[in-house]
């Protein structure tokens, strides 16, 4: 009887901006290795990128000028890639976007998590003062 | 990591802003700022030739928002050309494709 195993990867970056980059590229490398097509892999650097970006401009918010460290833990199984990105800030930017695009109303931000939703098989995004932020986001692999 | 920008513009009030590389959290002012300063310069039409970037995050997308915001208050216009099918993506994701008038390339746009 086969057993279903998983392995975990876990990538610890500081929260600042030159280093999403980094992240998007040691998960788009674990993406490869599992073989997900080059569209996919985009997909999820973007993804990873996005939840990133989330928790750096928390992080650069006033009054948070404390440097702070991203956790992006990766966990892969037979059928899929669950992606977790953890900080110690607290906040989700996704909001609706308005039903009508005019001007006075388009947003200048709060596209990220938005992209993720819509690029990723699931998104949860969890915040509290008590154990900050983790923007969850699995990608399956397709038959 | 890094972006690269050249502009080219013209005695009519046209400037054309060539950018490659990867447009992210760490690279956006850079673009945010040459097309600020188009913008105050008195530039009425910029065409941003998109053929060169590589990647573009969310970051990227508001700063482009925020330059066409501030060129239509002067009765002008941000517009883009040229985009790689995985850039057009996201523009059709945000529904942004719906606010940007998009060339398939600059000289489509002139």
């Amino acid at each position: 009887m086969e057993t279903q195993t998983c392995s975990v990867v876990e990538l610890r970056i500081p929260a600042k901006p030159e280093f999403v980059s980094v992240a998007r590229l040691g998960v788009s490398a674990i993406a490869n290795m599992m073989n997900f097509g080059y569209d996919v892999i985009d997909d999820i650097k973007l993804a990873v990128g996005e939840a990133c970006t989330n928790a750096i401009l928390h992080a650069l918010a006033p009054g948070k000028e404390e440097v702070r460290e991203i956790i992006i833990r990766c966990r892969l199984e037979i059928d899929s890639l669950t992606i977790e990105v953890h900080d110690s800030g607290v906040g989700c930017d996704f909001e609706e976007l308005p039903r009508e695009m005019d001007i006075e109303s388009l947003p200048e931000a709060g596209y990220g998590l938005l992209l993720i939703n819509a690029i990723m098989d699931e998104m949860q995004c969890m915040t509290s003062p008590e154990t900050g932020t983790v923007v969850r986001m699995v990608k399956r692999a397709r038959q | 990591m890094d972006i690269n920008i050249t502009t080219r513009t013209d005695d009519e009030g046209k400037a054309v802003v060539f950018i490659s590389g990867e447009v992210d959290v760490s690279t956006t002012q850079k673009m945010k700022a040459a097309l600020a300063e188009l913008i105050e310069g008195g530039y009425g039409r910029i065409i941003i030739d998109m053929s060169g970037v590589q990647f573009l995050d969310s970051t990227g997308l508001g700063a482009l928002v925020g330059a066409y915001k501030k060129l239509r208050e002067r009765n002008g216009e941000v517009e883009l050309a040229a985009l790689p099918p995985h850039i057009k993506r996201l523009f059709e994701i945000t529904r942004l494709d719906s606010v940007f008038r998009i060339h398939d390339s600059v000289e489509q746009a002139a």
